[in-house]
């Protein structure tokens, strides 16, 4: 849930470009295939069919379908679609808030930068989980408080570490030499600050990415994120578990998905920070 | 010290006026009168309804004004009369009560056993970076880190109970029931710290002051136990503050999945049932937990490390 | 002074450090004998540590030392690691470069002292604190036994070192840049306690590019380029009539050798501060300061380190507030024509941008021409290739005369320099310094000079502010 994993200092160099190219390819295919997937396969991830029910890998659907005769390869691709947008779109309402708040706290310091932590402190008193879990329980298993509870834990981090960074930017000589040769604020935020925390907003937009991806899942598998029929895979792989027996490839296919998407993620963000 | 007690004590008060708040929303927002929902789930619906939920709504004080009933709530809350729950209409305190026994003991295994893994590969890694240990202990961490901890819980109940039937899949009683579900949050917290422990070993071990300590003479494991160790921990321990946050949302994940009878379970229940006390004092008892590991490593910080909060 | 028994000489002949790559220090040979120490002289790249690491036995795994050092006829590169490691604290000790750094931040310091006597020594636990709270008092921190390393200030560090290779007793020291990140009187005491190794029959070899390091501690000196020992010899001949062109340069490129080059002529004041008061906390850095900086002239300010001479310099340039008195500057001039330079020359540029997209975006800001900076270039003896490079990737005197000509760009009045030479190299500090006088004889330019190097202050300035009365709190030196 909250991105601690970006706290610890970069790991071994060992791979760490090829991780991160590797990890690029990854998303790229997991990207292609949420996106174009729905537009391609023409089955209705919704529509039951059930002489086909628990159908095996190969046959008349490419990845089988599951226990109400359902294709597996729609309900994978809208799935794969589903994860990959909500995750995208929370990264989004808690990167743009969170880097310009921190910038904010940065650059004004006094009562913004005070009143700003106070905030932050607020919301990292609960563990992230317990914050969405309680917005949950407004309306279980809808978006809206699934999007708001993810993006309201997660832009603390992108705040802080945003104000954190641009505080020691903005702490060392070289910007108050900028400044007493007389280039404006525009032009250091531009120049100075941006590219120095570009890299790590990015590794800690593929982190949150990743967070959002677990959460989203995992709420939806303990019944109080979306829905079923929605095809979201958390949901997808506790559906099918009962059927674990005669069809344990099922089961695990929505499982690989999730672990590849954030996999992938993680991957991308570790090498950013060679 | 005092400080930080200060701060944790300020913290515990945040989760409870964030807790507070957002139930008692919660509790105005949802569609209906809260005290004829109160007392239909008290109750039962039958023909005296109207007339229960008058007696609930006198009872929980739900005419006066809403500013009045938030700052009563608190003044429950410091009496630690959490209400009664709408689902069984028991005491939440003696519920909670129950429940929490539970989950210290599902979090204290979990955190035990990846304190057991994590840190042991971490120095074996950190004392050669780049080495074979390295590389199994990055790919190792990378993958249980992708893995979401519900998947890894089923994962490790097909292998370990399915398939192998050495424990059983769910429930709650005999200590081999806590082993899938501790086994199961150790892994995922494991995975970090091992890095953690792993990048602290190498930074100690580069230090300018581990080296002097090699160059006054000491033999390597007097250099290792007195420089090396305490100072690799740091860092560690710091992490194990962060890591709290992983270990109490774990809980609730992993109760839920094992339906290990705690109070992250708890918390779900309510949450789906609407059960409004058992979820704010669900949420509270978790929010607490919270603080208190959080607490927990402050002290350990400030015993290792006579910096610790006087640079900052 | 009490003699020792023991070791009587140190020998090193044809000592040379070999990488993958190639040699990297070659046919090294000086002997080390009792009440002659060593001195090794040169900048940074220059090989002088490799050469130290190699006596010491420490070299990086990729790097192989051949040759003889010889200790008393011992060959101390012929053993294994282990051995060579054994000897560490029986024979040889280290003392670290930035002492600081190198004390353990979560140990007090009495018990980095005392475990040398209950480790090395197999003393008991009462013995070896008695003997540590000794080797503490003999450079006189007995009272500081029970503090942390961030509780002590950078003097107290390097004598808490010096104590703990006091509590080793052993007959080779090895000092490494032992003066590295100290002032003046700082460096001048921590010289005077090496002499007193010297004195008490160690042998010692001190690496430093400081020629004064060199200069007090007398004995021999080796001047060190590319990895060879240009020149060696008695420190008396060798510092008054170096033989060889770079040892002659570097010995010239010491402040204290210089002859008076202060400006003479002066015009209007520039820039003044009056009254100025300036407070930290409790403590007060100065008060009742008045400063007067005229155009052509150079004013210095010098004094230990936190004495607050920054303070003064950021206060007439309108970077810092005093707590009371006034700045006069000239209402006419632009403030873009005061200008700054810093101490660390890569922190005053941004890190990720080369030095050109820098200078075309301030060139374009002020409507300059490319012409100036080629024209400045040239004058500052700085190649067109450095212009392509990221700023940590040229040498840091190079950097600062970078740093020059983006200032001289804006056609300054006055300039601060602060600590603008202290990190560099001495020939890179020697040519910096020409290039300011030269641009103050031409242009009339005001230059506030900050430093911790009297030496230098008395050679080039017209006059000296001396803020080094009040000793800062923790230097009780």
């Amino acid at each position: 849930m909250s991105t601690i994993d970006n706290v610890s200092p970069a790991r071994g160099r060992a791979r760490l470009s090829g991780s991160c190219a590797s990890g690029a390819a990854l998303l790229f295919l997991l990207a292609a295939f949420a996106l174009l997937g729905p537009v391609l396969i023409p089955a209705d991830p919704a529509a039951q069919d059930f002489s086909a029910s628990l159908a095996p890998i190969g046959g008349d659907y490419a990845l089988g379908a599951d226990h109400y005769g359902r294709s597996l390869l729609a309900r994978l691709a809208h799935g794969a679609r589903l994860s990959f947008g909500l995750a995208f779109l929370t990264m989004l309402a808690a990167a743009v808030p969170g880097v310009l708040l921190g910038l904010a706290a940065a650059w004004r310091g006094g009562w913004t930068e005070r009143l700003l932590e106070l905030l932050a402190t607020v919301v990292l008193a609960l563990p992230g989980l317990m914050l969405v879990l309680l917005l949950l329980a407004f309306s279980p298993g809808n978006y809206g408080p699934l999007f708001l509870g993810l993006s309201l834990t997660l832009w603390v981090e992108f705040y802080r570490v945003t104000r954190a960074a641009t505080k020691t930017v903005l702490a060392q000589p070289h910007i108050e030499a900028a400044r007493m040769l007389g280039f404006g604020s525009g032009y250091i935020l531009r120049n100075c600050v941006l590219p120095v925390i570009a890299p790590t907003i990015a590794t800690l937009a593929a982190f949150a990415m990743a967070t959002a991806i677990i959460a989203v899942s995992t709420l939806s598998a303990i019944s109080v994120g979306l829905q079923p029929p929605t095809p979201e895979l958390g949901s997808m792989i506790v559906e099918l578990l009962p059927y674990y027996a005669e069809a344990p490839v099922h089961v695990l296919l929505p499982a690989m998905l999730i672990f590849l998407l954030v996999l992938g993620l993680q991957l991308v963000a570790e090498g950013d920070r060679a | 010290m005092r400080n930080f007690l200060v701060a944790r004590l300020m913290q515990a008060g945040i989760v409870a006026m964030v807790v507070g708040a957002l139930c008692f929303l919660l509790m105005r927002v949802l569609p209906g009168d809260a005290a004829m929902r109160i007392a239909a789930g008290r109750y039962g619906p039958d023909a005296r309804i109207a007339e229960a939920a008058d007696k609930v709504r006198l009872e929980l004080g739900l005419d006066r004004p809403v500013l009045l009933q938030f700052l009563e709530w608190l003044g429950g809350l410091l009496r630690l009369d959490l209400g009664h729950s709408l689902v069984t209409g028991a005491p939440v305190v003696d519920e909670l009560q129950v429940q929490l026994g539970a989950s210290v003991w599902l979090a204290a295994s979990a955190l035990l056993i990846s304190l057991l893994i994590g840190p042991v590969i971490g120095v074996f890694s950190g004392m050669k970076p780049g080495g074979i240990t390295d590389r199994t202990g990055l790919a190792g961490a990378v993958v249980f880190r992708a893995i979401p901890p519900f998947v890894l819980g089923l994962i490790l109940m097909f292998i370990l109970s399915k398939q192998l039937g050495w424990l059983p899949p769910a429930g709650f009683g005999s200590p081999r029931e806590i082993v899938l579900p501790a086994l199961t949050l150790a892994l995922g917290l494991a995975a970090m710290s091992s890095r953690v422990t792993r990048n602290s070993v190498a930074a100690v071990a580069r230090t300018p002051y581990f080296a002097f300590a090699r160059h006054k003479g000491l033999p390597e494991a007097i250099v290792v136990r007195r420089h090396g160790i305490r100072n690799a921990a740091i860092p560690v321990v710091s992490y194990l503050g962060l890591q709290a946050v992983y270990l109490v949302e774990g809980v609730v994940v992993v109760e839920s999945l094992f339906a290990y009878p705690g109070i992250g379970h708890a918390l779900v229940h309510a949450i789906v049932e609407r059960d409004i006390p058992m979820v704010q004092g669900t949420a509270l008892v978790m929010g607490l937990m919270f603080v208190a590991i959080a607490a927990l490593v402050d002290a350990i910080s400030l015993w290792l490390d006579p910096r610790f909060g006087r640079a900052a | 002074m009490n003699m020792r028994a023991g070791i009587q000489e140190l020998s090193i002949s044809a000592l040379a450090v070999e990488s993958a790559a190639g040699r990297i220090v070659s046919d090294i040979s000086f002997t080390i004998s009792r009440g002659r120490p060593l001195t090794l002289l040169g900048e940074s790249g220059s090989g002088k540590s490799l050469v130290a690491q190699a006596i010491m036995g420490n070299l990086p795994a990729e790097l192989l030392a051949t040759g003889k050092v010889l200790l008393d006829g011992t060959d101390l590169l012929a053993g294994s690691p282990a051995e060579r490691r054994a000897r560490w604290g029986r024979s040889i000790s280290l003392l670290p470069q930035e002492p600081w750094l190198a004390l353990d931040p979560t140990m007090r310091i009495a018990s980095q002292v005392s475990e040398v006597h209950r480790f090395l020594k197999d003393r008991d636990a009462r013995r070896s604190r008695q003997l540590a709270g000794d080797n503490l008092a003999e450079v006189g921190l007995e009272r500081a036994g029970e503090l942390y390393p961030f509780q002590m200030s950078g003097g107290m560090a390097q004598r808490a070192a010096i104590a703990i290779t006091h509590a080793a007793d052993v007959d080779l020291m090895i000092a490494d840049e032992p003066t590295k990140g100290l002032d003046a009187a700082l460096r001048d005491s921590v010289v005077a306690r090496l002499r007193q190794e010297v004195d008490r029959g160690r042998l010692l070899l001190t690496i430093t590019h400081d020629v004064a390091v060199a200069r007090a501690l007398g004995g021999t000196v080796g001047v060190m380029l590319d990895g060879r020992l240009v020149e060696c010899g008695p420190a008396e001949r060798l510092l008054a009539a170096p033989e060889h062109d770079y040892s002659r340069a570097l010995i010239a490129a010491d402040p204290q050798g210089w002859e008076g080059r202060a400006p003479t002529t002066s015009g209007e004041i520039v820039l003044a501060g009056r009254g100025l008061a300036k407070a930290y906390g409790e403590r007060l850095l100065f008060a009742d300061l008045d400063v007067e900086i005229r155009a052509g002239a150079i004013v210095a300010i010098v004094g230990p380190s936190g004495c607050g001479k920054t303070t003064v310099g950021n206060i007439l340039l309108g970077l810092a507030r005093p707590d009371s008195g006034t700045v006069e500057r000239r209402k006419d001039l632009s403030p873009l024509r005061y200008q700054k330079l810093y101490q660390d020359p890569p922190a005053a540029f941004a890190p990720h941008q080369p030095i050109r997209k820098g200078l075309v975006d301030l060139v374009r800001l002020h409507g300059r021409t490319w012409i100036e900076v080629e024209r400045l270039l040239a004058r500052l003896r700085l190649q067109g290739n450095l212009l392509d490079r990221l700023p940590n990737q040229i040498s840091g005197g190079e950097l600062q005369r970078f740093a020059i000509l983006r200032a001289l760009l804006l056609d300054p009045v006055f300039l601060f320099a602060d600590e603008a030479t202290s990190r560099l190299d001495p020939l890179s500090q020697k040519e910096v310094i020409d290039f300011l006088l030269e641009i103050v004889r031409e242009t009339g330019l005001a230059v506030l000079l900050v430093t911790h190097d009297r030496h230098l202050a008395e050679r080039i300035s017209s006059r000296i502010v001396d803020l080094g009365g009040a000793a800062p709190l923790g230097y009780g030196e």
